[in-house]
């Protein structure tokens, strides 16, 4: 029973930071109709951003955050307006295969400049512990999961209320009324997209904290995200919160009940099932 | 060119390219085989992707049935080279067909993500598995001779193409490319849209594992990252959109170049060959989003002209 609480606490706190990775992704595909392949190398480059701020210049991995959001936020934004704003409009399989180009580039360029080592960002307190109702509770995870949580409620209300937020889901629900209200697609797309990258970001110097880094981590992050998205749909936050909270708690039974090699199986086993019977996603609106 | 002269030049080259193991150098017949198995591997994804449509990402599954088909025939039940083929064959076609049934009900982004998911699965499943070596994979018995690897690789990828060609003249062909443009619309018109799909799936799939299946026993050994590598199925989809996808030849010029380019590349300093596969895919999307095969028939029309025309009828 108290194995079963821990692996649930586990399983809950690894969820919320899956929430933050796939909260990026489930914004731009929302939004803009892009999947974006590269982003697990965006929080790839987040964690690395969050390391050098941590070994570099000896912050504090938590206050190098917002640093590391607005990088990601500059890198993304500059990508959206160069790059993949010349390709918005082409069929979606054009816009997949540019945003796996971008993936490639990425994870070649971190492997030549950063090595291909396994790093982890290691601050004083990261082996502190605490009991919660009989599970032992790493302080780290829990810090993590909190910043997360906030991210997912503050992103939810800017959505839902800040005039920009309704301009970006008015965007996404129709391109030409929202375009005869005022709303300036290029500048909201370029936005939405740098938002997402920052998101990513942050997830990515959580990551860097609670696990390893190295240049291909990406690749799998990008698919547990789309996993994540295609769950909790693409309708809110919170059903991305949900969907990460969900899948988090199913890999940590899987790795209980069956086995730690079973974990992909289980989560992108889900995948296949719920694109299967729902393609919509588990939460998300009916077409 | 007129199709007559196109068609003797292609022949011409086939004869010349089985040649090349009695002049050319070991290294040369080396990489000649891997080129052809990439080119037969990009042509066997332009019938589900360049043809039908529907961007695989799993056409990796059906390279790693058709390598651990051979693998366990060879290893695990000592039968022959061909009985594995075979095998690992039935294999991908019976995976084509029992999860083409219910993936290719998907669309666009969910397609290609679902059979991106389904290779991550087969990695993590045969990993676990005892008869497949589990994750350290299997070793198979060696064989010197890549003058017939290549003879093989290259009937293979000549058997491909023909078969595409075929597609590509046929009515089933005809009923692939209504699906692309617009299934709802195919579907009307009386095409069987579920069979023709699976069957699209089946043949890219029966291809491709023969493609995995030569491989293996040249290389002689396999595990399960490196046989359902999901980077594989990258660089055939590239080659197959470089070329053109839905051409004929497109992709097999496409894999071609693509590989030679990489190869001297990868000579000089090696991870420039990687990024160098990322920034063409990014420049093609870019500039020529459908691939040589439309670029060499329009580029004599327009001129430069063509890249900036592409440009501007795609960005915001």
């Amino acid at each position: 029973m108290s194995l079963l609480w821990q692996v649930l606490v586990n399983g809950v706190l690894l969820g919320g930071l899956y929430a933050l990775m796939a909260l990026g992704l489930a914004l731009v595909w929302g939004v803009l109709n892009i999947v974006n392949l590269a982003h697990g190398a965006f929080i790839m480059l987040g964690a690395y951003v969050c390391y050098f701020l941590f070994t570099g210049l000896g912050l504090d991995p938590f206050a190098a955050l917002p640093l590391t959001a607005i990088a990601l936020f500059a890198f993304g934004y500059l990508i959206q307006r160069c790059v993949l704003n010349l390709v918005i409009r082409a069929p979606m399989f054009n816009t997949l295969l540019i945003t796996f180009g971008i993936d490639v580039v990425l994870t070649f360029l971190a492997q030549i400049f950063f090595s291909a080592d396994f790093r982890t960002i290691n601050p004083d307190y990261a082996g502190d512990n605490f009991a919660l109702f009989g599970a032992t509770v790493p302080l780290v995870r829990v810090l993590a999961f909190a910043v997360a949580l906030g991210l997912t409620l503050i992103l939810w209300a800017f959505l839902a209320r800040a005039r920009m937020g309704r301009a970006i889901r008015a965007t996404a629900q129709n391109l030409v009324a929202a375009r005869l209200y005022g709303v300036e697609p290029r500048r909201i797309y370029a936005l939405t997209f740098a938002l997402g990258a920052g998101l990513a970001g942050t997830a990515g110097g959580l990551y860097g904290v609670v696990s390893q880094v190295n240049p291909y981590i990406g690749a799998s992050l990008t698919a547990k995200s789309f996993a994540i998205a295609i769950i909790g749909g693409l309708e809110s936050p919170l059903g991305v919160l949900v969907g990460g909270l969900f899948l988090g708690i199913v890999e940590s039974l899987t790795s209980l009940y069956i086995g730690p090699t079973y974990t992909d199986v289980a989560s992108f086993g889900i995948l296949v099932l719920v694109l299967v019977v729902h393609p919509s996603g588990l939460l998300g609106r009916t077409t | 060119m007129n199709r007559r002269a196109l068609w003797a030049l292609v022949v011409i080259a086939l004869v010349a390219l089985s040649t090349v193991p009695w002049v050319a150098s070991p290294s040369l017949i080396q990489f000649g085989i891997s080129t052809l198995l990439l080119a037969t591997l990009a042509q066997g994804w332009n019938i589900i992707g360049g043809y039908t449509g529907y961007a695989s990402f799993g056409n990796s599954v059906f390279y790693g049935l058709g390598s651990y088909g051979v693998a366990i025939a060879m290893v695990q039940w000592s039968l022959p080279f061909g009985v594995g083929l075979v095998f690992g064959a039935g294999l991908a076609v019976a995976f084509a067909v029992l999860l083409g049934l219910p993936v290719l009900r998907l669309r666009g982004h969910y397609f290609a993500i679902c059979t991106l998911a389904l290779a991550e699965v087969m990695i993590a499943i045969v990993s676990n598995l005892d008869i497949a070596g589990r994750n350290t994979g299997l070793v198979l018995p060696l064989l010197r001779g890549d003058a017939l690897f290549y003879e093989l690789a290259l009937g293979l990828l000549a058997a491909t193409t023909l078969a595409v060609f075929w597609i590509a003249h046929s009515r089933f062909g005809f009923g692939l490319i209504a699906i692309r443009e617009n299934e709802e619309a195919a579907a009307v018109m009386g095409v069987d849209t579920t069979r023709y799909k699976v069957m699209a799936f089946a043949i890219s799939g029966f291809f491709t594992s023969l493609a995995g299946g030569i491989h293996a026993y040249w290389i002689t050994f396999l595990d399960p990252v490196s046989a359902f590598d999901i980077g594989l199925n990258v660089k055939m989809i590239i080659m197959a959109v470089f070329g053109g996808p839905g051409s004929v030849l497109g992709p097999v010029v496409g894999a071609f170049l693509l590989s030679a380019i990489s190869e001297v590349l990868s000579t000089e300093i090696s991870t420039v060959a990687g990024l160098f596969f990322g920034a063409v895919i990014v420049v093609a999307v870019v500039f020529m989003p459908r691939g040589l095969a439309d670029l060499g028939r329009r580029f004599r029309k327009v001129g430069w002209r063509y890249f900036a025309e592409n440009v501007r009828a795609h960005r915001l």
